[in-house]
């Protein structure tokens, strides 16, 4: 009976009828987002000071135009916070934060394979993402996104994962799974 | 034990009131619940989502329930129906060291401490002796006893650290929650075991509660098996009787428990968790007990984007047994001193089914089946007959919600419930809903909802053993032909976040009540009156708004203010009679005012008050001869420091402007509540 009350007051449609992203991505943008502050990436990262902190979204984007909200004048070190799309892995070599959408799925291992050693943080919430050296995978749990995260494969990557994002993830990696 | 103690209480107080005047004719009210209140707290404020989605830290969005089909980050925004959500972070926030306490903090609910460990509980008025129109649920579980369907707040207790969330609905639930729901629902959810991970500590003391401790430790069974097991105990002080002197009735209690999350994948999600608890209660009539213990499971299954299934089974077993002192019959001794105890079990099983169908209804149905056995172990002056009772509760609803123009919706459905006091009863609602701008929402509702009789409608007993040769054999007892209690309510409401720091809720009903409880007497019994018994002789229309307020003043400074009014109109109906000259179901504030302040200091430190007012309200002191319990207004105020992140150290007062006051009064003698001051350490690690 407890379920009931959830159920019924989420039932309706959106206040905000023209919001055209599911809640679902929302909090995966701002997890993003997030990331961005809470990780370190090593200096070479960047060649200047100025340069922009790149976003990639490859595959389909699932986020339309909300990941661009949330990151609109926002900065990281002085980095603009700037969103790519790209619609194949070799493009997006260039970025800090790669999410792998669902349409990618199937090409998982190829398209990690082809980022080993680059100093970027994939994330994705589809597809053998852990096991092919993925670093930060989005998990629904119940009613709720939680993530997990490979230690080896952000070592490999030269990140620095704050221990406030570690503590709320589940510490996951091609080894343990 | 609070609960029992109060129980008790009202039905000793229908006997005093009787011995105090032999010759009338007074009887008490039995059950209350009242309370007119305002509405939602919004869990995070912001002119759009995504703001708000910004603004939360990486433990709230983990929190978030994002499987809804709404956009919204505040599901509860939406809901058209008058709801506050109580966050884990305001409950710790103000200081609450008890449920009862935290839900002062629903601005909708009437809340009313009548001693140590007693409590009065209600929405939209009715609040007598143990509020009767109320549904309280814990994960699921129903609280309230079929004994006289309140809800013995006295062992009502978790560790609060590991409450999630308390939901307050004022108004009828009874289409999705079934029979009690007249009034109110108040949800109460604990965390998921995922959300509970690691040690926690606390421990403090002062004048209220003296001292007290709990501990939780949360931890991984496998991958993606959660659990976490918790226990504590606190000592209650004692209140003081009106001229301030020792009410003599401290309590103390503790309660363990557990609880273990399955989230192996998306699509599942297996929960099983119980408690156990002891509390003992001192009052003048002697010591009394209660104990009690639960095991809840619950599947949750997605069966696709569109469309999930739960199903729920629960065993309970509460106890408690209370001293009775002698009982009089004007000067006589009509029955000895005694112990009554009461054992309940509870078997409930919960099914339903939520899905999409044709891309624009949202549609959910389910099935309920409770069974209880109930043993009552009588006094010479209290028993229920049968002293043994199984009773099953089965039901059945179903309501659909769809959109009937742009921006306009309608969520139509009813209940259909069988219990074996009156069969079949129908609780079906129809709520409007129409959002005219962005963020801003009108509703409207319809709602029939329906007071099933519980035991002491219909089986109560009260015997008067030594009289048995002078011709008298009870006092008061129940109804056998008692019949529910309906209510039919029109709901009118507008909720709004009109700037990003700004929101606002505004509630108005109208209740209809009919066949409400009423005592009559035997003319042609001993003393031509006795037995006194229950009936359904009065009717009732009560109204009132409830309103709140939110602002967030600063980056870290919040401020809140609710009103409620409630009017209540109850009266006999032509040609029947009651001895309480409709006096006896209703203790009810007229208006209530509440403001708070949270605010974020320099050095890690928070500040936090609550200021409250309650108005003077009305009861029944002997026989239809009203009492009242003035107007008071107090203050809490909480101040807490972080060194580090995970220690805070807290020093909470409350009800710091009187030495003692009196908030309720029914039986008696009536107690009132302390100024009070306890120091918290609180660690995670």
């Amino acid at each position: 009976m407890g379920l009931l009350l959830p159920i019924l007051l989420t039932a309706g449609a959106p206040l905000r009828a023209e919001a055209p992203v599911s809640k679902e991505y929302q909090v995966k943008a701002v997890f993003l987002f997030n990331f961005a502050q809470f990780v370190q990436w090593p200096p070479k990262s960047f060649t200047s000071a100025g340069d922009p902190f790149y976003i990639g979204i490859l595959g389909e984007d699932p986020f339309d135009a909300f990941l661009d909200e949330t990151v609109k004048g926002e900065k990281v070190d002085g980095h603009p916070l700037v969103i790519r799309r790209y619609g194949n892995v070799e493009e997006a070599t260039g970025c800090q934060i790669l999410f792998i959408s669902r349409s990618e799925a199937g090409r998982m291992a190829d398209i990690l394979s082809s980022l080993k050693g680059r100093n970027i943080l994939t994330v994705a919430d589809s597809g053998n993402f852990i096991e092919n050296g993925g670093v930060v995978y989005f998990v629904t749990e119940g009613k709720k996104i939680h993530f997990k995260i490979s230690l080896e494969a952000a070592k490999q990557a030269k990140l620095t994962i704050s221990s406030q994002v570690l503590r709320l993830a589940q510490i996951a990696g091609p080894g343990k799974e | 034990m609070r609960g029992c103690k109060k129980n008790l209480a009202f039905l000793s107080l229908i006997f005093c009131s009787f011995c105090f005047s032999p010759a009338g004719a007074q009887v008490p009210n039995p059950f209350p619940t009242p309370s007119p209140t305002p509405s939602p707290t919004p869990l995070a404020t912001s002119n759009g989502p995504m703001s708000s989605l910004k603004k939360m830290s990486l433990e709230e969005l983990m929190n978030l329930d994002v499987t809804s089909v709404s956009k919204q980050p505040e599901p509860f925004g939406q809901a058209p129906a008058a709801i506050n959500v109580i966050t884990n972070d305001a409950i710790r926030r103000s200081g609450a060291s008890s449920i009862p306490e935290a839900l002062r903090l629903a601005d909708n609910l009437e809340v009313a401490k009548a001693s140590s460990s007693g409590w009065d509980i209600t929405a939209r008025g009715f609040n007598t002796g143990l509020a009767n129109k109320l549904l309280v649920l814990m994960d699921g579980r129903t609280l309230y006893s079929p004994l006289d369907s309140g809800v013995f707040w006295n062992v009502q207790d978790y560790l609060l650290e590991d409450i999630d969330r308390i939901e307050v609905v004022s108004g009828p639930g009874g289409t999705l929650w079934g029979a009690n729901a007249v009034n109110g629902v108040i949800n109460i959810t604990s965390k998921d075991a995922k959300d509970t991970q690691g040690a926690y500590v606390e421990g403090g003391g002062g004048t209220q509660p003296q001292d007290f401790g709990g501990i939780r430790y949360g931890g991984k069974l496998d991958a993606d098996v959660y659990y976490r097991f918790y226990g504590k105990y606190f000592d209650g002080a004692n209140e003081v009787l009106v001229d301030g002197s020792n009410a003599g009735d401290p309590w103390r209690m503790g309660q363990g428990g557990f609880r273990i999350d399955d989230e192996g994948d998306s699509q599942n999600h297996f929960t099983l968790q119980g408690d156990i608890y002891d509390s003992a209660v001192s009052s003048t009539a002697g010591d009394g007990e209660s104990a009690g213990g639960n095991v809840l499971g619950r599947w949750s299954h997605n069966i696709s984007a569109d469309s999930d299934l739960s199903l729920q089974l629960y065993y309970d077993h509460t106890y408690f047994n209370a001293p009775k002192t002698q009982a009089h019959l004007g000067p006589f001794v009509s029955a000895p001193a005694g112990v009554f105890a009461d054992s309940l079990e509870t078997y409930d099983l919960d099914f339903q089914h939520h899905f999409h169908w044709d891309g624009a209804n949202n549609f959910i149905w389910g099935l309920g089946c409770r069974i209880t056995h109930d043993l009552v172990t009588p006094a010479p002056s209290l028993t229920f007959q049968p002293t043994l009772l199984d009773q099953g509760l089965f039901s059945f609803f179903a309501q659909d919600e769809f959109e009937l123009g742009n921006d306009l919706f309608l969520t139509a459905g009813s209940k259909v419930e069988h219990n074996d006091y009156t069969g079949y009863e129908f609780e079906p609602s129809g709520r409007l809903k129409w959002n005219l701008a962005e963020a801003q929402m009108v509703w409207a509702a319809v709602s029939r909802a329906v007071r099933m009789p519980s035991r002491i409608d219909h089986d109560l007993e009260e015997p008067t053993p030594n009289l048995v040769p002078f011709g008298i054999k009870e006092l008061l007892i129940g109804g056998s032909d008692f019949e529910s209690e309906t209510v039919v309510t029109y709901e009118l409401g507008y909720r709004a976040q009109l700037a990003k720091e700004f929101s606002t809720s505004i509630s108005t009903f109208f209740n209809n009540y009919s066949d409400i409880r009423s005592t009559s007497s035997t003319p042609s019994g001993p003393l031509g009156l006795l037995p006194l018994y229950f009936q359904n002789n009065l009717e009732a229309q009560t109204g009132g708004v409830e309103w709140t307020v939110d602002y967030q003043v600063l980056e870290g400074w919040r401020m809140h203010a609710g009103y409620d009014l409630l009017q209540e109109n109850v009266w006999v109906k032509p040609g029947q009679t009651d001895l309480n000259n409709a006096l006896n179901e209703t203790a009810d504030p007229k208006n209530q005012v509440f403001v708070r302040s949270s605010m974020d200091l320099p050095g890690d430190l928070e500040l936090d008050p609550a200021f409250r007012w309650v108005d003077s309200l009305t009861y029944n002191y002997n026989a239809g001869v009203p009492g009242v319990v003035p107007s008071y207004a107090e203050l809490d105020l909480r101040l807490a420091w972080h060194p580090i992140k995970d220690i805070e150290i807290s020093v909470t007062g409350q009800n710091l402007l009187h030495d003692y006051h009196l908030e309720y009064a029914a039986g008696g003698p009536f107690e009132e509540i302390q100024r009070s001051v306890y120091g918290k350490l609180a660690c995670r690690f």
